[in-house]
C-alpha cells in the first residue's frame, strides 16, 4: 500500500469511528427517551421523533451504529491484512451506506422539511467513506499485505 | 522472514487493540458525559415575574420555575407531564411561570401560543397547555390545526366567541412576541428552556427538577 493510500485508509477508519460515535449518541438518546431541545435553526427533534426514525421498532441510529462499527473494523482489516473478500465487503457496504444516506437525506429535505445536524453528519460521513474508498480502489490499492503479496511473487 | 512476520503481527495486533480501545472509550465517554442533567448559572437576567405573566402557585414563593416553551416542540411535550406532576406536588410552595417562545420553524408554534393565551384570558391556560401537548401529534402534522384547537377550546368549555376574538387580537400577538423578544435578549435559544431560581436547568427527568426545587425550599 502506498503512503497516500495508507493515509486515506486511516482517514476512512477515523471517519467510521466518528460515524459510530454520532450514531451511538443518537441511539443512546433514543433508548433514554431523550429528545433534543427545539432550536430556531434546527429540526433535529422533528427528525428523531418522526415515524421514519425507526424500522420495525429498531431505531435507525442503532443500525447506523452497527454499520459504522463494521466499517471501522473492516477499514482496519484493510490496513492490516490481505484485501480480497474484505475489500469486496467494504465496497458493498460503502455503496449500501451511500444509498441509505441519500434516502435519509431526501426524507429530511422533502418529507419532513427539517434537518438534524447529527443525521446530516452521519450522511456526510457515509458519503466520504464511499468516495474515499472509491478513490483508493481506483488507484489500484489492495491492502497492507498487497505489497507483501507482490513481494512474494517477486 | 520470521522476524518480519513477528513485527507485522505486533503492529497489527497493536492496531486492532488500540482501535478497539478508542472505540470503547469513545462510547463510554458518551454514556458518561451525556447521562446527567446540566445546570448553569443564568448568564442573563430574565424579565421579572409580573402580574401579566401566566403563573401557577403562590406569589412570593421561595422557588420560581420559569419555562419558555413552544407547544409544537416535541421536547416540550415530553417534559409537559413532568411539569404537571411538579405543579401537583409543589403547587402550594413553588411558583411556576409559563412564557411563550414559539419557534419560527414550527408552522403552528405561533397559532398554538395564541390559542393558549386566549385560553389564559378565560383562566384555562394550564388545561389548554396540557391538552396541546397531549394531542400534539394529531394537530402538529395536520394541514389545518385550527379545527383541533377549536375542539379543545370547546371541550374546556370556553366562551367560543370570546376565544375567537382573543385568539386573533393584536394584543395577543404582541404579548407573545414581546415575551419571545425578552426571552431572546435573556439568552433563551431553544425550548423547553427552564430556569429554576436563576439557574438554567437542562434536565433529563423529573428528579433533576426536584433536586433544584428541594434545595431552594
Amino acid at each position: 500500500m502506498g503512503r497516500r493510500q495508507r493515509v486515506v485508509r486511516v482517514a476512512l477508519v477515523v471517519l467510521a469511528l466518528a460515524g459510530f460515535l454520532i450514531s451511538f449518541y443518537l441511539t443512546l438518546t433514543h433508548y433514554r427517551n431523550l429528545i433534543p431541545p427545539c432550536y430556531v435553526t434546527s429540526g433535529c427533534e422533528s427528525v428523531v421523533t418522526s415515524r421514519y426514525a425507526t424500522i420495525l421498532g429498531i431505531p435507525l441510529s442503532l443500525i447506523g451504529t452497527i454499520f459504522f462499527a463494521v466499517m471501522f473494523y473492516l477499514g482496519i482489516a484493510l490496513i492490516t491484512g490481505p484485501p480480497n473478500k474484505v475489500m469486496r465487503a467494504y465496497e458493498l457496504l460503502a455503496f449500501a451506506g451511500i444509498l441509505v444516506a441519500i434516502v435519509l437525506f431526501l426524507l429530511q429535505a422533502v418529507v419532513l422539511k427539517a434537518y438534524c445536524s447529527y443525521c446530516l453528519g452521519t450522511e456526510a460521513i457515509a458519503l466520504s467513506i464511499w468516495a474515499g474508498n472509491l478513490m483508493v480502489a481506483s488507484s489500484g490499492d489492495g491492502g497492507a499485505m498487497s505489497e507483501a503479496g507482490s513481494g512474494r511473487q517477486r | 522472514m520470521r522476524r518480519l512476520g513477528r513485527s507485522l503481527l505486533t503492529w497489527q495486533a497493536a492496531l486492532w487493540a488500540g482501535s478497539s480501545l478508542v472505540l470503547i472509550l469513545g462510547a463510554l465517554a458518551i454514556v458518561v458525559f451525556t447521562g446527567g442533567p446540566s445546570t448553569e448559572t443564568a448568564t442573563a437576567t430574565l424579565p421579572q415575574v409580573t402580574a401579566t405573566d401566566i403563573t401557577y402557585g403562590p406569589e412570593g414563593a421561595p422557588v420560581v420555575v420559569v419555562e419558555y416553551s413552544d407547544f409544537q416542540c416535541e421536547a416540550c411535550a415530553r417534559f409537559a407531564p413532568m411539569l404537571a406532576a411538579l405543579r401537583a406536588k409543589y403547587g402550594d410552595r413553588v411558583r411556576f411561570v409559563s412564557r411563550f417562545f414559539p419557534l419560527i420553524n414550527h408552522p403552528y408554534g405561533m397559532l398554538s401560543a395564541q390559542v393558549a393565551y386566549a385560553a389564559s384570558l378565560q383562566s384555562k391556560f394550564w388545561e389548554m397547555q396540557d391538552l396541546l401537548y397531549e394531542r400534539q401529534s394529531e394537530w402538529s402534522d395536520a394541514p389545518d390545526a385550527y379545527p383541533y384547537f377549536k375542539g379543545y377550546a370547546k371541550g374546556l368549555g370556553l366562551d367560543m366567541s370570546r376565544f375567537r376574538n382573543d385568539l386573533n387580537a393584536q394584543t395577543t400577538k404582541d404579548f407573545i412576541t414581546r415575551q419571545m423578544a425578552e426571552g431572546t435578549d435573556a439568552g433563551v435559544n431553544h425550548t423547553p428552556w427552564f430556569v429554576v431560581n436563576g439557574t438554567v436547568l437542562v434536565p433529563n427527568d423529573i428528579a433533576d427538577f426536584e433536586a433544584l426545587i428541594d434545595a431552594g425550599l
